[in-house]
């Protein structure tokens, strides 16, 4: 194909082409639109009718719990007490901070797992199946196992702890201090997620030719550069894979913390989708909610594109 | 697109949630014979729809009442539709069948935190029309069934949470909340093997704030969202914090802690004390615990008044129904004294009604004894259409005090968390 269609394009290039062969064309596009129909009719309703709903609702009063009253237009009013709420903000700057703590954790260690993976050793295979099976566990189902292992007098954290009697062990670590939530849903979190990242990476370094390496050997390229001068440059395709994925992810994180903590305590472990399912579902208000799913599009369109455009490959 | 699909899922609970309305509408226009249009009188041939939660021996009791009200009313057919027994997923189908104009359920179970919300949404009916003789319940479940003044759901029955104590390890029921404390701190140097002197729900959810109400007015306090910043209130939930900070007689641990949790600490024989519902009562059923079971409202301090806790169900009827006097003639057969009785006996659910604590049930159950004394103080959750954003910003501020060594944090909290409570509780949307 690769050698055929040059050749094809110098014969058409001086006139027009055949007039069958364009209404082929016109025929296979119209086929090819007519296959990819259904799917694309199921996500316009799927993504773009909700996203629009959500946008209308946003800029109204719609509350459940007062179905007595109008659902009316209210302009930009829930966007205004959204920028003023001190929930809000805090809600989004832990938001922030467990993104970039995440994302930087998991990316690192993936990429490690990955290299590893990458080397031939005994067992190889049956290590990269083993990997992938804690990011194949749901969410809700590895939160609820984390919590328990966790837990004071049933977990075998503390257990192990005690055996080796740190003086901060035999602690609650759940709701009953602010930093220790939050570790162990950064453990829960990263333990699911890693994998993945691993195993995105790791077909990133599979498409890297060994020619490379040996070319970089060949001038003197110790481990190291070659694997800042080579690997990295060449993996940056998979790694802006791996970051769109987990930055989005970590930035609706939502199980995870509504599992093991359910914001607390107070509400210092609560993140934007956990504010946001308190305004949809408890509060019932879908035009305030409206507004704060609004700006969580914005902002994980705002990371998409920035990386898009920061690890796109230099020519 | 992963956010496409995940940050959108309000908009898909939308979505479903209009297409349940209209499956409950659909179910509506087969099952309701009258449908919506005008009112069908209690003596016409009719079905209603009656909406609940109840599982396990509750539903079974449930359909033994109403196949024998079918049979005193011949012309009344009832369908049970039996929704989420959890209580979040509950309320979610209930305001969407509401929100959506539905005729159906024509009556309904209804948590005792409900009514004043539904009420205030226009989607219950005012039973002024039956007149229902609302004095012969508890009047504290009545307080909750009331709104404006006029009452808007039937108490069914009534739970009140106490403070269980080992009769074998605490000779003498406790007379004070200090008295509570030292108690615990004896039976805890007796028994090596309790784990904790008190186990109490401290977790982030409703129930941190029903164990606070059960202790509250012992402290003179009054758990107004309008008034929250109060000597009473600040001493209670101290009280509570010094629990797991000063005295150690909770550990650490409650701060994750829901009732199941505080019932299996109980009922493994871990805790001297907890604080918790009245149906431990009947899984004592094995020692050390077994036959050494006390129940009594938390004791009263200086100023105050003995300590419990309201919970319960109420029956309520739909405003859009067209079956208004059968689903009231349902709701009057369900709340009958002898009905009641049954219920109690079967289920453990402690009756609405006082003269439903027949010999009979106290020769079969004795601890509906202690039940009935603590109905008549329990105390019901602030009554506010806006009551679950209250509850919300309640279990933050318990909570983030539960979180806190800080000996002052429970007046810190109180000083700076009430004000926007106050705000909450009489906040009017949309203006």
């Amino acid at each position: 194909m690769a050698t055929d269609a040059p050749a094809r394009e110098r014969r058409t290039l001086p006139g027009r082409p055949p007039r069958g062969a364009d209404s082929r064309a016109a025929a296979d596009r119209r086929f090819g639109y007519l296959m990819v129909a259904p799917a694309v009719i199921l996500l316009l309703a799927v993504t773009a009718y909700p996203l629009i709903s959500n946008l209308w609702d946003s800029f109204h009063f719609d509350n459940l719990s007062y179905g007595s009253l109008p659902h009316k237009f209210v302009g930009g009013r829930n966007y205004t007490t959204m920028f003023s709420s001190g929930e809000w903000i805090a809600a989004l700057a832990r938001t922030l901070v467990f993104t970039a703590v995440t994302i930087v954790f998991d990316v690192v260690v993936g990429l490690g797992l990955a290299l590893m993976m990458h080397r031939k050793f005994r067992g190889r295979a049956f290590l990269r199946a083993s990997v992938l099976i804690p990011w194949a566990v749901p969410t809700v189902v590895s939160a609820m196992l984390w919590k328990t292992m966790f837990d004071p007098r049933a977990g075998f954290v503390d257990y192990f702890l005690g055996a080796i009697h740190p003086a901060w062990s035999s602690t609650t670590w759940l709701n009953a201090s602010v930093w220790r939530s939050w570790v162990v849903i950064f453990v829960a979190d990263s333990w699911k997620n890693i994998p993945f990242v691993a195993i995105i990476l790791l077909a990133g370094l599979q498409i890297i030719p060994n020619e490379v390496y040996e070319a970089a050997r060949i001038d003197g390229a110790s481990p190291w550069q070659a694997f800042r001068r080579v690997t990295l440059p060449m993996l940056r395709p998979a790694l802006v894979v791996a970051l769109i994925f987990r930055t989005l992810q970590a930035l609706l994180v939502f199980d995870v913390i509504y599992i093991m903590t359910g914001g607390g305590p107070g509400t210092s472990t609560e993140t934007l989708s956990f504010l946001n399912y308190q305004t949809f579902i408890i509060n019932t208000d879908f035009g305030y909610g409206g507004a704060i799913s609004m700006m969580l599009v914005v902002i994980a369109l705002v990371f998409s594109a920035g990386y898009v455009r920061f690890l796109r490959p230099q020519t | 697109m992963v956010w496409s699909n995940t940050v959108l899922w309000s908009n898909k609970s939308r979505m479903l949630a209009v297409v349940a309305a209209a499956a409950v509408g659909l179910a509506a226009a087969g099952c309701s014979s009258g449908g919506s249009s005008g009112k069908v009188a209690a003596s016409a041939k009719q079905t209603i729809v009656f909406a609940e939660s109840g599982l396990g021996t509750e539903g079974q009791q449930t359909q033994v009442a109403i196949s024998a009200f079918e049979k005193a009313n011949p012309n009344i057919k009832v369908n049970v539709d039996v929704l989420s027994p959890n209580s979040t997923t509950y309320l979610s189908q209930l305001e969407q069948s509401f929100t959506a104009g539905a005729s159906t359920p024509d009556v309904f179970e209804s948590d005792v935190t409900y009514p004043a919300k539904f009420a205030q949404a226009g989607w219950l009916l005012s039973l002024n029309q039956f007149h229902p003789n609302m004095s012969q319940f508890f009047p504290h479940e009545v307080a909750a069934a009331l709104f404006n003044g006029a009452p808007y759901a039937v108490p069914w029955f009534d739970n009140p949470e106490g403070l269980y104590y080992r009769t074998d390890l605490i000779k003498t029921p406790p007379t004070s909340p200090a008295q509570v404390v030292s108690d615990a701190e004896m039976a805890m140097k007796t028994d090596h093997s309790l784990k904790e002197g008190l186990a109490f729900e401290a977790a982030k959810y409703e129930g941190a704030i029903t164990a606070f109400l059960t202790v509250d007015s012992a402290f003179g306090g009054k758990l107004d969202p309008a008034n929250l910043d109060t000597p009473g209130n600040a001493a209670a939930l101290a009280w509570l914090h010094d629990a797991i900070y000063v005295s150690h007689i909770a550990p650490t641990a409650v701060t994750g802690w829901q009732e199941g949790n505080v019932e299996a600490e109980f009922v493994a024989g871990h805790a001297a004390f907890s604080i918790n519902y009245p149906f431990v009562e009947s899984l004592a059923t094995a020692p050390p615990v077994k036959g050494n079971v006390g129940y009594i409202p938390f004791p009263a301090g200086p100023g105050g008044t003995p300590g419990s806790a309201l919970g319960g169900e109420m029956l309520a009827i739909n405003a859009k129904t067209a079956h208004a006097a059968a689903a009231y003639k349902l709701i009057s057969y369900l709340t009958s004294a002898p009905v009641e009785t049954a219920r109690a006996i079967v289920t453990g659910d402690p009756p609405s009604l006082p003269s439903a604590y027949t010999p009979a049930l106290l020769a079969k159950a004795p601890y509906f004894a202690n039940v009935k004394t603590l109905n008549s103080y329990s105390a019901p959750r602030p009554v506010t259409p806006n009551y679950l954003t209250v509850s919300a910003d309640l279990q933050n501020l318990f909570s983030s005090v539960y979180a806190s060594a800080s000996t002052s944090a429970a007046a810190q909290a109180l000083k700076s968390g009430a004000a926007a409570i106050a705000k909450a509780a009489s906040a009017t949307p949309g203006s």
